[in-house]
């Protein structure tokens, strides 16, 4: 079921600066959709609306199925955001900055104190509780700033760049605490421009770029779109080999000593197999006298779709 | 509700942020302590200070001298002392142990047994016409203060003039009566009051503290720093939109306006703290009087705070940085104070300067505090009109602090 869907969504500022241009995507329950997209692509933009803090120019949101209304209660208690400044205040204490938040869902009394436990918990910040979060450091800052979302046990989390700046053992925590959510049935929308934690977490993703989603769906069908190649380098090169590789594989003669042969494996398996291909190969070096000096493999992954999609260029 | 909690979190952050609390609470009393020394108006210090030091040097053996020397030593502003020897006299005013000498001369009693009655009913052209010289009396003052001189030389005279009234008048018989009948009189009245065991009346319960520079300094002070506070909120609002929990607490099942009402009252309630502490120090320290009536205080103090609570949501909303608050919110708080009559007395204000300064709130506070405090006749209705425009303001304040609030949708 489609906890929430976005359709033609669109904002912009000072009338002219497009941030977020017909976007169109759904989240399904206890699901986690990740959103890749460079600097100034629209992802903060596109969560901000989704938060109910900016009001889209056009287009609809849903949340289970009804038109999205950031003044009703009910939608407010579905979405729970980490945004990705650290909204947490610094001079209070974390286990205070929690009974704070949760008490501005309604939660009190023995309730407040369960799930208050159960979010240190899930953010392993039991032992620190009483701390104030200024001595805290930066990935605790972070994980603090996830475990306040989490605190109304809302179906929707929005997490955006949750682990920027925190050290390996912290996100692997945080990358945890998101996959123990959506074991639970919690929805994830994941924004993030780490794509090796995108491919890790999301089954589905959505490149964005420029206010516009360049490509959404699963990853399958995403990488689907990207070449994989494996590059042997062999020696002596022969006009016979050369002629005889034709059709099999693509070769290229950077020196009068080696030949690079590259064998490609699209994601829409045109050709043969991969094992097949290199079989075959094999067996034409073997029969040319030719030895393999070496092999280099190029995998298809989703930073080679990014950047296929979005360019090299810089953004600020 | 959710107002009350976020109203709680900011008063627990503000208890925590001690430089502010230091700003709001220790700052207003530190100053009008310094004011207060500076004008030798602090703690034990002000009976004496308050009173010119003159020195008595009677070289007149009469009984007319005596008692026009005990009457100056009993005269309200002057703390007056006996000296046997002139140049001793002098020789401790030029070290500064007094301000002036007054000296009576040995031909005093004689210039009295002059006098007649007329001489006293006109004083301009009567034997009296040449003032203390007439009666052989000699002020001497230090030079560096030739203003004291002549305010000493007036109370001077005028003290003679009143000691010397019964004993020129017991000469004629009419006017003795006639001054006899009038004392009885008085007595009978005094008396009559005194049975009656009756408050004082209002003006003469505030009378007196007119004299206590606190009367006009703590009010002033309160009213400056009490928008002190549009400072401190403006930047406390500022913070919270910075850090990102401004936005956290609009995603929260806060409505905006409760979500505005729980970042003012913090700053109310530290306001009305901090006009409380600053009334009760007065008194205790410097020992200012609430006047006639203390409890007008109260509507004074709550609509200021009003007032300025609602100047800073409004300068929040307004400022989008820090440096924005600390250049406009400061330059704005200092000039309302200085245009208003913060900075010293608005009495001492040119009518147009007064009449301008009613722009600003801090006016209207100063003027219902001068009312209430410094006033020997308490005008309630003025008290009242000023509580009045002090609402108007935090009503136009809140007003576009609030559409301002509405479009705070836009990022910067």
């Amino acid at each position: 079921m489609r906890l929430l869907e976005v359709s033609h969504l669109r904002k912009t500022f000072s009338g002219n600066v497009v941030a977020v241009d017909d976007l169109s995507f759904h989240v399904d329950e206890g699901e986690i959709f990740g959103l890749v997209g460079p600097n100034g692509a629209g992802k903060t933009t596109a969560m901000t609306m989704l938060a109910g803090l900016l009001k889209p120019d056009s287009g609809s949101i849903r949340i289970q199925g009804q038109a999205f209304d950031p003044d009703r209660y009910e939608h407010r208690a579905i979405l729970g955001m980490a945004p990705q400044n650290l909204a947490i205040y610094t001079d209070m204490t974390a286990i205070e900055n929690l009974r704070f938040f949760g008490s501005l869902y309604g939660l009190g009394g023995t309730r407040l104190h369960q799930r208050v436990d159960a979010v240190l918990e899930l953010t392993g910040l039991t032992e620190r509780s009483d701390s104030l979060v200024k001595t805290f450091s930066g990935g605790m800052k972070r994980r603090l700033n996830f475990g306040v979302a989490l605190l109304h046990q809302p179906r929707l989390v929005i997490l955006d760049e949750p682990t920027v700046g925190v050290d390996p053992q912290s996100r692997s925590h945080l990358l945890d605490a998101v996959q123990r959510l959506c074991r639970d049935g919690v929805s994830v929308l994941y924004a993030s421009h780490y794509m090796e934690e995108v491919e890790a977490l999301c089954p589905r993703v959505g490149i964005l770029d420029n206010g516009r989603l360049m490509e959404c769906g699963t990853l399958p069908e995403l990488l689907s779109n990207v070449k994989r190649e494996l590059r042997l380098c062999v020696s002596p090169p022969s006009p016979a080999l050369i002629e005889r590789l034709h059709g099999l594989a693509q070769v290229q003669q950077p020196s009068h000593d080696e030949l690079i042969v590259t064998l490609t494996l699209d994601g829409h398996l045109e050709r043969a197999p991969l094992d097949e291909q290199l079989r075959q190969v094999m067996d034409l070096l073997r029969a040319c006298g030719t030895k393999l000096r070496s092999i280099e493999s190029e995998e298809h992954n989703l930073e080679r779709l990014f950047l296929k999609l979005t360019g090299n260029r810089l953004r600020d | 509700m959710n107002a009350w909690k976020i109203t709680l979190k900011d008063l627990r952050l503000l208890v925590r942020d001690r430089r502010t609390l230091f700003i709001l609470l220790a700052l207003p009393l530190i100053f009008i302590t310094i004011l207060g020394l500076s004008t030798g108006q602090f703690l034990t210090m002000q009976d004496k200070n308050q009173l010119i030091q003159i020195a008595i040097v009677n070289e007149d053996p009469g009984e007319a001298a005596a008692q026009f020397a005990e009457n100056l030593r009993q005269k309200a502003g002057l703390d007056a002392k006996l000296v046997v020897n002139r140049q001793e006299a002098i020789g401790k005013m030029e070290t500064g142990v007094f301000m002036a000498v007054i000296s009576i001369g040995p031909k005093f009693q004689e210039r009295v047994e002059e006098l007649t009655v007329a001489d006293i009913l006109y004083l301009d052209e009567g034997q009296l016409s040449e003032g203390l010289k007439s009666l052989d009396i000699e002020v001497i003052c230090r030079g560096v203060f030739m203003n004291t001189e002549g305010i000493v030389r007036q109370l001077v005279f005028g003290s003679a003039v009143q000691s010397l009234a019964p004993y020129v008048t017991r000469k004629n018989k009419i006017a003795s009566r006639i001054i006899g009948n009038t004392r009885a009189h008085f007595a009978e009245r005094r008396e009559a009051a005194a049975g009656k065991n009756s408050p004082p009346p209002k003006e003469a319960a505030a009378s007196g503290t007119r004299g206590n520079v606190y009367q006009i300094l703590v009010p002033s002070y309160t009213v400056m720093f009490a928008f002190f506070l549009v400072n401190i909120m403006a930047r406390s609002f500022i913070s919270e939109r910075d850090i990102g929990t401004l936005c956290r607490l609009r995603m929260a099942p806060v409505s905006r306006a409760g979500l505005l009402l729980g970042k003012t009252v913090p700053f109310f309630i530290i306001s009305l703290v901090q006009s409380a502490l600053l009334f009760i120090f007065g008194r205790l320290l410097f020992g200012m009087s609430w006047g006639a009536l203390p409890a007008g205080l109260i509507p004074v103090v709550l609509c200021t705070s009003l007032a300025a609570t609602t100047l800073g949501l409004l300068v929040a909303t307004l400022a989008r940085t820090e440096a924005q608050v600390q250049a406009y919110a400061t330059f704005l708080v200092i000039t309302m104070a200085g245009i208003s009559g913060c900075f010293m007395p608005r009495d001492w204000q040119p009518q147009l300067m007064q009449q301008i300064s009613l722009i600003t709130p801090h006016a209207w506070a100063l003027i219902a505090y001068d009312q209430l405090l410094v006033r020997e006749r308490l005008n309630l209705a003025v008290v009242g009109g000023c509580c009045a425009m002090l609402l108007t303001f935090a009503g136009v304040f809140f007003a576009v602090g609030w559409w301002r609030f509405q479009t705070l949708d836009e990022p910067a």
